[in-house]
């Protein structure tokens, strides 16, 4: 099987492994206690907050561990809207765990606009801009697109809403150990990201405060973890997993990138050579790993179901349990038939040229059959 | 989508596909088409004989797993491999194939186009 599923979730690097592997095999208490088994896990965990801050040129005290990314936005946008009122602007491309949570939002009285991208996929800072209101607390714009890969033009709408007083928050599950990311750079107030989209364990995350967010309030109560922010006894093992994961992707990540980019780009001018192929999104402003591309003449669901040893995804993974087209693509102006016959190549350490090669064989011989059976 | 998704007879009639392609063109042979716009299911059916039994069908298609196993099975009922029912009935076939019943309209789109072909058959009466 080859794997080019990573935007849905990464292999578990060797070196992550073996540090929970460690961690489980370790007489660790509980991180709050005051022992010494407490204090040894406690000293795993600030081990592992500082390397994941040092992969976000943040400080380790701005971190909030949580269970990953949709928990992350959860805290961002529900700790923003406490008490609820005012208004919330997003956009119709965010993942599920920004839009459902703004639907909750809307339910309990704030004011939300969801802003629409351009045909390449990019939620311009102008569309931003002529929504603002002057109670807006909170802009929520994702990094990079978890479907099409395509960055937002962030540094714009960062400058905006600056300007007005408004914090900012990107979810950059997508971005983070994939490409080189600084919080003080960005100069965003919250970002959401998660360890299993970077070789890390599923089931930890991470929501970065910055200091104009500091009136965050939390959603869940029973301890004083995490500042107040996030009680539950902290996941040591899963901690140190993710602590490890940033160390690893760090080492090397623009190197990395760099490969994968080239992975990318071999994979879509083999795809593209067929003709009635096209790259959903704007590949001019896109993370490394990811290459969302439409078959044009074949039926998505023979398409997808036509691909033998490959592990790919038609859309996000959450929205592939719906069974519908992808909304994000729908948004970019796809019809349905044209998001169905859609399917989304990502990436990951592992891969190889190899890998390419082969996933290319598989593609084609796909779709010259399909399109050979085809009385169109 | 994977293997799992689907019966094992769907999946190796789709694999598969018994009758699939057009004909070598033969003045005996008719054509009947459907279109459905917006999962942009395309089915055309050749059939050859008489109406009232005819002897070989081909078929071409654009759909899911589901369309090409149906224009597959009934493809594989005309040339003979099983008894030919009085008359093509989509529930039925969406019942054989064990297919979700959203898959209906698809199968549906099958029926048509094998409707029109036979029509363009010439009878023997």
């Amino acid at each position: 099987m080859i794997y080019l599923d990573h935007a849905a979730t990464t292999p578990v690097l060797p070196a992550v492994a073996a540090a929970m592997a460690d961690c489980l095999r370790s007489p660790l208490g509980n991180a709050s206690a005051l022992h010494e088994p407490g204090e040894a896990a406690r000293a795993l965990v600030e081990q592992a907050r500082v390397q994941v801050a040092a992969l976000l040129d943040a400080k380790a005290s701005e971190l909030v561990f949580t269970s990953g990314a949709t928990e992350s936005d959860n805290l961002a946008l529900q700790g923003v809207f406490h008490p609820a009122g005012g208004h919330l602007v997003t956009s119709r491309i965010e993942h599920r765990a920004v839009l459902d949570t703004a639907r909750q939002l809307q339910s309990r009285g704030v004011g939300v606009s969801l802003v629409t991208s351009d045909r390449g996929g990019r939620v311009e800072a102008d569309r931003v801009a002529a929504v603002l209101r002057p109670d807006t607390r909170l802009v929520s714009i994702m990094l990079a697109n978890n479907e099409t890969g395509v960055l937002q033009d962030l540094p714009a709408i960062v400058a905006l809403c600056r300007a007005r007083g408004v914090l900012v928050h990107t979810d950059a599950a997508q971005v983070v150990g994939h490409l080189p990311v600084s919080v003080r750079q960005l100069d965003v107030d919250l970002l959401s990201l998660s360890a299993h989209k970077m070789g890390g364990p599923s089931g930890i995350g991470a929501l970065w405060v910055g200091d104009r967010a500091r009136s965050l309030r939390p959603i869940l109560y029973g301890g004083g973890q995490e500042n107040g922010l996030r009680p539950g006894t902290l996941p040591v093992h899963q901690i140190a997993g993710m602590g490890e994961a940033c160390r690893v992707v760090a080492g090397d990540l623009v190197a990395e990138a760099q490969r994968q980019r080239a992975l990318c780009a071999r994979l879509l001018g083999r795809l593209t050579a067929l003709g009635g192929v096209s790259r959903n999104g704007t590949g001019d402003h896109a993370v490394p790993h990811i290459l969302n591309l439409r078959f044009e003449g074949v039926d998505g669901e023979a398409l997808h179901a036509s691909l033998p040893g490959l592990a790919v995804s038609g859309g996000s993974a959450c929205g592939a349990e719906r069974g519908e087209p992808s909304y994000v693509l729908r948004a970019l102006g796809l019809a349905d038939a044209q998001a169905e016959a859609s399917v989304r190549f990502s990436f990951g350490r592992e891969n190889t040229d190899k890998d390419i090669e082969e996933a290319a064989k598989i593609v084609e011989k796909a779709v010259i059959r399909l399109r050979g059976m085809s009385p169109v | 989508m994977s293997r799992l998704t689907y019966p094992d007879h769907v999946w190796t009639l789709f694999v598969e596909a018994p009758g699939a392609g057009r004909p070598l063109a033969a003045p005996e042979w008719v054509v009947g088409e459907a279109h459905e716009p917006i999962s942009e299911t395309y089915v055309r059916f050749h059939l050859r004989g008489p109406r009232e039994r005819p002897v070989e069908a081909r078929y071409e298609v654009r759909g899911c797993p589901f369309t090409v196993a149906a224009a597959a099975s009934l493809a594989l009922k005309v040339n003979g491999q099983g008894p030919l029912p009085p008359r093509f009935d989509a529930r039925q076939l969406l019942q054989e194939l064990a297919a979700p019943v959203p898959k209906l309209g698809r199968i549906l789109v099958v029926e048509e186009a094998y409707r029109r072909a036979l029509q363009r058959l010439p009878s023997i009466a």
